[in-house]
């Protein structure tokens, strides 16, 4: 990851990122850009880019702004941009002329996992970004988040960064089944003969002894933390986890602490937990 | 007056339902107040056993609900000098025989009256269940430390929850103090952290509950009885009186085993 004051630049996959700070003012984040990507012009190859803004809201002449920036200084093709999800999921959606002062909530470091993106190339996108007309468009932002969450529910494994999670708030028990299309945060225990099959990710602030399916709309990139995971059998995305059997489970509920089960190579593995999007090595192998 | 219409619960069977419908509703006439309970297992009545009143019973629950006899003819008056009140369930009939609503009317009727109804409900979650729960206000959940009465106890607590009658109460039946101790057996915590509920009474395992089952006279009459004081302070908690909870000490050792023998010689009990 390349690091400026407040331009980060990071390659996933692919994919290049622009991770704009979302407290620097307009212009000091036109005049880094400026500054930075001729310095740097040897690492651009053509290619398309992404910018995250963060939770920064910009009038769309400063979108353009960026772009051509970027297009001119680079060879590199805007397709995108990002926006952090409280910007977007917060109804609030004005389009700001001084971007420094709708900053968010949170004076955080956009993380990459922390935004939306939005639909690529489509053409209503491309208009959106390059069209210099009318600001105030907030309608048409708008109009962009329904396509996203229609996108959304189309493609869950993609874009699952932007669920509205479901808070389940008393003990989930058992004979209760839940089918969501989203993360599901149970913010207690999740009894044995409880039934969650989330879209997205199953987050248990207490104890997990009933069955999940994590990414049940066939995400393998979804996951299960919990704070204690007695749990023996659950499902994330096609693969099922049943615990290892005695020696191996010792080594297992040793660990003590928040769990999390993810896929890695075509199994379910359980780790201590270390942040959701951390690198998870080989955990405890769930193969029965 | 009203009263409160209590159901006591559990999901699974033989957990001791009525043993707790029996003892508490006689432990809170024990306390001056004016108690009925209700049997409403249908088909399969114990309620009249445990309380030493089969033989008087002429009316029955489904009597009174279809008219065929008044509300205050079914009612049968305990064997002893309290205003505590029977109302049996019919033996040749079964569950379907009464609807959730009929119950309800019938507990409305009984609360103008009572300071406590309390009604025994039958295992399982099904139509027996469904009428039982119909009329209740509130919700007293009957476990033993066993993993199935706990999983079942869970199952219950939630359809208690998604019909409307929530914070149920827990009771904590036949615990063995020595199991506990030695591990073998689930403790106050372990099953209060798995039912997240409020525990509302820990009945040790007592030989003297079964004594008294069989001769029809609830072990509440027997104070001194581990398992009758218990029931006592479980009637005084419902009655909103607050006891902690008694910590569960193995009788082990030579004071205990004194303490039994007393324990022993007083086991006569307070007939009428």
């Amino acid at each position: 990851m390349l690091k400026t004051g407040v331009v980060q630049v990071t390659a996933r996959g692919t994919d290049v990122a622009f991770v704009i700070d979302e407290n620097a003012p307009f212009d000091v984040v036109a005049r880094e850009l400026r500054d930075y990507l001729p310095k740097q012009s040897s690492l651009w190859s053509k290619g398309d880019i992404t910018i995250n803004v963060g939770q920064r809201m910009l009038a769309r002449e400063e979108l353009a702004q960026v772009k051509s920036i970027i297009e001119a200084n680079s060879g590199l093709k805007v397709t995108r941009f990002w926006f952090a999800p409280e910007s977007l999921e917060s109804g609030d959606l004005q389009v700001e002329a001084k971007p420094a002062a709708s900053t968010a909530k949170t004076p955080a470091q956009p993380t990459a996992h922390n935004e939306i993106m939005l639909p690529g190339a489509t053409p209503e996108t491309t208009k959106e970004t390059t069209d210099e007309t009318s600001p105030g468009s907030i309608s048409a932002v708008k109009s962009i988040i329904e396509s996203l969450k229609a996108r959304h529910n189309k493609n869950g494994a993609r874009n699952r960064n932007i669920t509205e999670a479901l808070f389940i708030k008393s003990t989930f028990r058992s004979g209760e089944s839940l089918h969501y299309h989203g993360d599901v945060v149970v913010l207690a225990n999740v009894n044995p003969g409880a039934e969650i099959r989330a879209d997205g990710d199953v987050v248990v602030l207490g104890s997990l002894k009933g069955w999940v399916h994590a990414g049940a709309a066939g995400d393998n990139k979804a996951v299960i933390i919990a704070l204690e995971l007695p749990s023996a059998r659950f499902e994330i995305g096609k693969y099922l986890g049943v615990a290892p059997t005695s020696g191996k489970r010792k080594s297992n509920s040793s660990a003590s602490g928040p769990m999390i089960a993810y896929v890695r190579s075509r199994s379910i593995h359980v780790a201590p937990f270390a942040g959701r999007f951390a690198r998870y090595n080989k955990g405890v192998p769930y193969d029965g | 007056m009203t009263g409160r219409t209590i159901v006591i619960t559990s999901g699974k069977g033989g957990v001791g339902k009525t043993t707790a419908t029996a003892n508490i509703g006689t432990g809170l006439a024990m306390r001056g107040h004016r108690v009925v309970v209700v049997d409403t297992d249908i088909g399969l009545r114990n309620l009249d056993v445990i309380m030493g009143l089969e033989n008087r019973i002429v009316y029955d629950l489904v009597n009174v609900i279809e008219g065929t006899c008044k509300l205050n003819q079914a009612m049968i008056s305990d064997k002893h000098d309290y205003e505590l009140f029977l109302i049996p369930a019919a033996q040749t009939r079964d569950k379907n025989s009464i609807e959730p609503e009929q119950l309800r009317e019938m507990c409305a009727e009984l609360e103008k009256e009572f300071d406590y109804v309390l009604i025994d409900c039958p295992a399982g979650i099904e139509q027996g269940f469904k009428n039982a729960t119909a009329a209740a206000q509130e919700a007293i959940i009957v476990t033993t430390p066993e993993v199935s009465a706990i999983r079942d106890a869970d199952r219950v607590i939630g359809l208690l929850e998604s019909s409307g009658l929530h914070r149920p109460k827990l009771i904590i039946n036949r615990i063995a103090a020595d199991m506990v101790k030695r591990g073998d057996m689930m403790d106050q915590k372990d099953v209060e952290s798995l039912l997240a509920v409020e525990v509302i009474g820990l009945v040790p395992a007592d030989e003297h509950t079964v004594v008294a089952a069989n001769r029809g006279i609830p072990v509440v009459h027997n104070a001194k009885s581990s398992a009758g004081g218990a029931f006592l302070r479980i009637a005084a908690r419902v009655d909103g009186e607050d006891i902690p909870l008694m910590d569960m000490e193995p009788k082990t050792g030579l004071f205990s085993k004194f303490k039994g023998m007393v324990g022993m010689s007083g086991r006569a009990y307070s007939h009428a």
